[in-house]
C-alpha cells in the first residue's frame, strides 16, 4: 500500500464530501419553505408577515444564494458549520452532542448482533438440518422481513405498555443514571441489531459450512485434534473472514437504520435533529448533519478499502 | 410435569436479571420528591419569551415566566403580576402591580420592567408574536412605581387578554437576549438538549404555597404513540396531546384519567384572487356540502364535534345556537348555490393539505368526497408541512385545509383567522373579500360595553356566514392524560386549552 494510493483515496473522499454538501445545500434552498415563517408558525399559528420579514433579515436569508453558499464554504474551511436558524445553537456542538449517542446505539446493536448471530450461526452449521438450524433459519428470514419500525413498535407495546418491564423510550446520560441509561438503550439496540444478527447468522452458518467441508478440517480431525481445537483454531478462524467484511459493510446500513429507531424510541441521536431540521428548513443544521453522516460513510469505506489492501496487496498495486 | 435441568438452569440465569435494578421503575421515587414527569410533544425550538414557537414551548414558558394577567381554571382572566386593571376616562388601560413579586435573580418586578418588555415586543426589529397588536400602543406611562398606563392609538376592549397570551411575558429589563429572566413559579434548572428539561420550584414566588410541585421534568416524546405508551407504562405521570385513537384506552385504564376539551378546530381556506372561489356563493356551496360528522369519525375517531358555523365556543355569551349551524349540511342547497354562481355542472379544482399530519390528510379526503357529490372535483395536493405553509402564505392554492386555535375565547381572538384584510399567512384565506366581517371585528374590538359587544359579534357571525372567509369543519378534542394521583390540573376551556400548561403551578400529587 503506497502513500500515493492512500492520498488518492483521501482526496476522492474529500471531493465526494464537498459534492454531497453542495448538493444538499442547493437542493434545500430550492424546495419550498421559509425557515423564518416556519419557525414562527410552530403549532399552526399565523405569524405577522412583517415579523417574518424581520426574522428573515436577522437570519441572513435575504442574501443571494451564492453569497450564502460562499459564506457556508468559508465556514467549512475554517471548521465552522454555522449555527442553527431555529435557536442559534452551533451546528458543530449539536453534532458533537448527538453523534456519540448514535454511535453508541450502533455499537450496542452491533454487539448484540455479534453475540447472538455468530454463536447461533456456528451452532446451526455444526448441527446442520437439525431442529435449531431449521427454526433459526426461519426466524432470521422473519427478522429480515419485518421492518425495523414494526419491530420497534412491537417491542414498546410488549415490554413497556403491556408488561411494564422497560421504559417506552427516551434518553438519560450514562453519567447521570447508568442503570436507566442501559434500560433505555436495550430496546433500541435490539431493534437496530435484529437485522444484523440475522445477516451475521446466515453468513456465519454458510461460511462455517464451507470451512467444515475443507480438506484441512478432515486432516485436523484425522490427526486426532480435540473437536474444540478443530472448531476454534481451524474452522472458525477461516470462516469468520467474510463475516468480518460483511460486518464492516453493514455498519453503513446501520447508520441509515438509526433514523427510524431513534424516532420510534425517542433516542436523541443524530437522526432526530436531522428530521426536525429538514421540517424546519434549518439549512445549516441539515447540511452539517448530512455532511457528518457522509464523512462517516466515506470513512467506513476507506477503512474497508484499507483492510482489503492490507489483506490483499494487489488491491493497492499501482 | 417434569422439570428439566435446562429449565432449572434457565430460571437460575433469568432470576437475577428479573430482580435487577434494570427492571425497576423510578416512578415512586420521583413522586415522593414532588417531581412531576410530563411527556411533552416537542422539544421547544427555543424559549424566547415573546417569540411564538408552539404550545409545547408555551407550556414551559408559562411556568418560568409571568405576565400581568393569566387565565384561571374557568378561563377567566385573573391577575398575576398585576393585581388589578381598569380603563381610565381617556380610554387608556391602567395596570396596578402586585407587591412582592420577584424575578428569579431576586430583583423586584417594577413598572420599568413592564414598560421595557412592552417596548421590546413592539419594537421595530421585534420578532414577537404580539408585535402587530403591541404596535397599536401609542405610549406607556408610569404614573407611580406600581402603575403602568397604556395609551392606545384606537380603543381596545381586549387589551388585557394580550397579556394572557403565552408569548407576552414580563422580563427583567437588564436581561441579555439569550438569558431572559422571568418571574414564574419555576426556574429552568437544566436541559438535555432535544430530550428533556428540568424545572425546579422558585422559592421566592409571590404566591404563598405555590407552586405545589417541587419540580417538573419535561421529557420529550415527539411520536404520539410513544408518548401514550410512556403514560400507560408509568414512565411519565402526565402527557399532552393524547392521540385521539388512544383516548378510549386512557379512559379505560384504572390508573389513568383523561381531561379533554374541544378547542382547536379544522377549517377550509380559499384563494379569493381568482374564480371560482372569489364568489361567496361558491364558498357557501362548499360550506353546505360537507357532512362534518364524517370528519369527526374519520379524522378524530369520534373525538370532536361538527362545526357548522364560526368557531365560537358553546357556553360563552357570544354563542348563538342558530348561527352556530348556519352552514348546516344541505347538499341540495349547495348545488343550488353552485347553479346560481354559474357552475351548475360543477368544476375541477385543487385542495391543498399536508400528508405530514394525519388529521389534515384525513380531513382533506372526507372534504374531497363530499365536494365530489355536488360536482366539485378536487385534486388533493399533500406536500410536507413546510411546503404547505409556504404555498399557503403565497396564495399558491385554490382551497386548503387548516387546523388551528383562536388566540382566546373572545370573538376578537378569531381575528387571526377571519380578518382577510391582514397580510396573507398560511392560516387564513388568501385575499378573500369579507368587508362586513372585518368591519364587525373592528367594531367589537373598540366597544367596551359587554351587551353591545355580544350584539356586534352576532352581526359579525351573520356577515361571515354570507361572506365565508373560511368554512368551519370540526372541533377537535385536545386531551391531557394523567395518572389519577395527579390533582389540581385543569384543561382550560375552548381555545385556551393550549394555555393549560400554566395550570401546572396548581398541580400536585394527591
Amino acid at each position: 500500500m503506497s502513500a500515493v494510493w492512500f492520498a488518492h483515496r483521501i482526496l476522492i473522499a474529500l471531493v465526494l464530501a464537498w459534492i454531497v454538501a453542495t448538493i444538499v445545500f442547493m437542493a434545500l434552498h430550492m424546495v419550498p419553505g421559509d425557515p423564518a415563517e416556519l419557525l414562527l408558525s410552530t403549532g399552526g399559528t399565523s405569524p405577522d408577515p412583517a415579523t417574518v420579514a424581520e426574522l428573515r433579515e436577522k437570519l441572513g436569508l435575504n442574501q443571494p444564494i451564492l453569497v450564502q453558499y460562499g459564506s457556508f464554504l468559508g465556514g467549512l474551511l475554517r471548521g465552522d458549520l454555522g449555527t442553527s436558524l431555529v435557536d442559534d445553537y452551533p451546528v458543530l456542538s449539536e453534532i458533537a452532542l448527538r453523534l456519540p449517542r448514535t454511535l453508541e446505539l450502533i455499537f450496542a446493536g452491533t454487539l448484540l448482533a455479534i453475540a447472538i448471530g455468530v454463536p447461533a450461526g456456528v451452532y446451526a452449521a455444526l448441527h446442520r438440518g437439525g431442529r435449531f438450524d431449521r427454526i433459526a433459519s426461519g426466524v432470521t428470514a422473519l427478522l429480515l422481513a419485518i421492518p425495523v419500525f414494526v419491530v420497534g413498535t412491537l417491542l414498546v407495546l410488549l415490554f413497556a405498555q403491556t408488561l411494564r418491564l422497560m421504559p417506552a423510550g427516551g434518553f438519560t446520560p450514562l453519567t447521570q443514571d447508568p442503570v436507566l441509561h442501559l434500560k433505555l438503550l436495550t430496546l433500541p439496540a435490539i431493534a437496530i441489531g435484529k437485522g444484523l444478527a440475522a445477516v451475521l447468522f446466515r453468513m456465519t452458518r454458510a461460511s462455517m459450512l464451507d470451512a467444515l467441508a475443507n480438506d484441512y478440517v478432515r486432516t485436523a480431525r484425522a490427526k486426532g485434534l480435540a473437536p474444540g481445537r478443530v472448531l476454534f483454531v481451524h474452522v472458525l478462524r477461516n470462516a469468520l473472514n467474510p463475516v468480518v467484511t460483511v460486518l464492516g459493510l453493514q455498519m453503513g446500513t446501520l447508520l441509515g437504520g438509526t433514523v427510524l429507531v431513534e424516532y420510534v424510541f425517542n433516542w436523541p441521536g443524530l437522526s432526530t435533529p436531522l428530521l426536525r431540521a429538514v421540517e424546519a428548513r434549518d439549512y445549516p443544521m441539515v447540511v452539517g448533519i448530512v455532511l457528518t453522516i457522509s464523512v462517516l460513510f466515506l470513512l467506513i469505506n476507506l477503512i474497508v478499502e484499507l483492510i482489503h489492501a492490507v489483506l490483499d496487496p494487489r488491491v493497492s498495486a499501482p | 410435569m417434569t422439570i428439566s435441568r435446562r429449565t432449572v438452569l434457565g430460571a437460575g440465569l433469568a432470576a437475577p436479571l428479573l430482580a435487577s435494578p434494570l427492571l425497576s421503575r423510578p416512578a415512586a421515587a420521583q413522586r415522593a420528591n414532588g417531581i412531576l414527569r410530563f411527556g411533552l410533544s416537542a422539544f421547544p425550538p427555543n424559549l424566547q419569551p415573546w417569540v411564538s414557537t408552539g404550545a409545547s414551548a408555551g407550556t414551559v414558558k408559562m411556568l418560568t415566566h409571568r405576565s400581568l394577567v393569566t387565565y384561571d381554571s374557568k378561563g377567566e382572566l385573573r391577575g398575576e403580576l398585576a393585581e388589578s386593571w381598569a380603563i381610565d376616562g381617556d380610554g387608556a388601560w391602567i395596570f396596578k402591580l402586585r407587591q412582592g413579586c420577584l424575578f428569579h435573580n431576586g430583583e423586584p418586578v417594577t413598572a420599568e420592567d413592564v414598560k421595557w418588555s412592552i417596548e421590546q415586543i413592539a419594537g421595530e426589529k421585534s420578532t414577537a408574536y404580539m408585535r402587530s397588536q403591541f404596535q397599536g400602543i401609542e405610549r406607556v406611562e408610569i404614573p407611580d412605581p406600581r402603575s403602568i398606563r397604556i395609551v392606545i392609538k384606537e380603543p381596545q376592549a381586549t387589551l388585557p387578554t394580550w397579556f394572557a397570551n403565552y408569548n407576552t411575558f414580563i422580563i427583567w429589563r437588564n436581561s441579555t437576549a439569550n438569558e431572559p429572566i422571568g418571574a414564574g413559579p419555576f426556574r429552568l434548572a437544566g436541559q438535555e438538549r432535544g430530550s428533556s428539561l428540568s424545572l425546579v420550584a422558585f422559592d421566592k414566588f409571590y404566591k404563598p404555597g405555590f407552586p405545589k410541585l417541587k419540580g417538573i421534568k419535561f421529557i420529550v416524546y415527539a411520536d404520539e404513540n410513544l408518548r401514550n405508551a410512556a403514560l400507560q407504562s408509568g414512565d411519565v405521570d402526565m402527557i399532552e396531546y393524547v392521540p385521539w385513537q388512544s383516548m378510549a384506552a386512557v379512559e379505560a385504564d384504572q390508573r389513568l384519567k383523561l381531561d379533554t376539551v374541544e378547542g382547536p378546530f379544522m377549517d377550509v381556506l380559499f384563494n379569493g384572487t381568482k374564480p371560482p372561489f372569489n364568489d361567496a356563493r361558491v364558498r357557501r356551496a362548499v360550506a353546505h356540502a360537507i357532512k362534518r360528522e364524517d370528519i369527526v369519525k374519520v379524522a378524530f375517531f369520534g373525538r370532536g364535534k361538527p362545526l357548522e358555523g364560526l368557531p365560537i365556543v358553546e357556553g360563552t355569551p357570544w354563542y348563538d345556537k342558530e348561527l352556530a349551524h348556519g352552514w348546516n349540511y344541505d347538499p341540495a342547497r349547495a348545488k343550488a348555490l353552485l347553479s346560481e354562481a354559474g357552475y351548475a355542472n360543477g368544476f375541477q379544482t385543487t385542495l391543498l393539505a399536508t400528508a405530514q399530519f394525519g388529521m389534515h390528510k384525513d380531513t382533506a379526503e372526507v372534504v374531497q368526497q363530499h365536494l365530489a357529490a355536488i360536482g366539485i372535483q378536487c385534486e388533493l395536493q399533500l406536500p410536507d408541512w413546510s411546503t404547505r405553509v409556504s404555498r399557503g402564505s403565497r396564495g399558491q392554492y385554490d382551497m386548503a385545509i387548516h387546523g388551528v386555535s383562536a388566540d382566546n375565547n373572545d370573538p376578537d381572538g378569531l381575528t387571526v383567522v377571519l380578518d382577510t384584510s391582514l397580510s396573507p399567512t398560511h392560516g387564513r384565506s388568501f385575499k378573500v373579500d369579507a368587508p362586513r366581517t372585518v368591519a364587525a371585528l373592528a367594531k367589537g374590538r373598540g366597544e367596551f360595553d359587554q351587551a353591545k359587544r355580544v350584539e356586534i359579534y352576532k352581526v359579525m357571525q351573520r356577515a361571515a356566514l354570507e361572506e365565508v372567509p373560511l368554512v368551519g369543519l370540526a372541533w377537535r378534542e385536545q386531551g391531557y392524560g394523567m395518572d389519577k394521583g395527579v390533582k389540581g390540573f385543569t384543561n382550560l376551556p375552548g381555545a385556551l386549552t393550549t394555555s393549560s400548561g400554566g395550570m401546572l403551578e396548581e398541580t400536585f400529587f394527591g
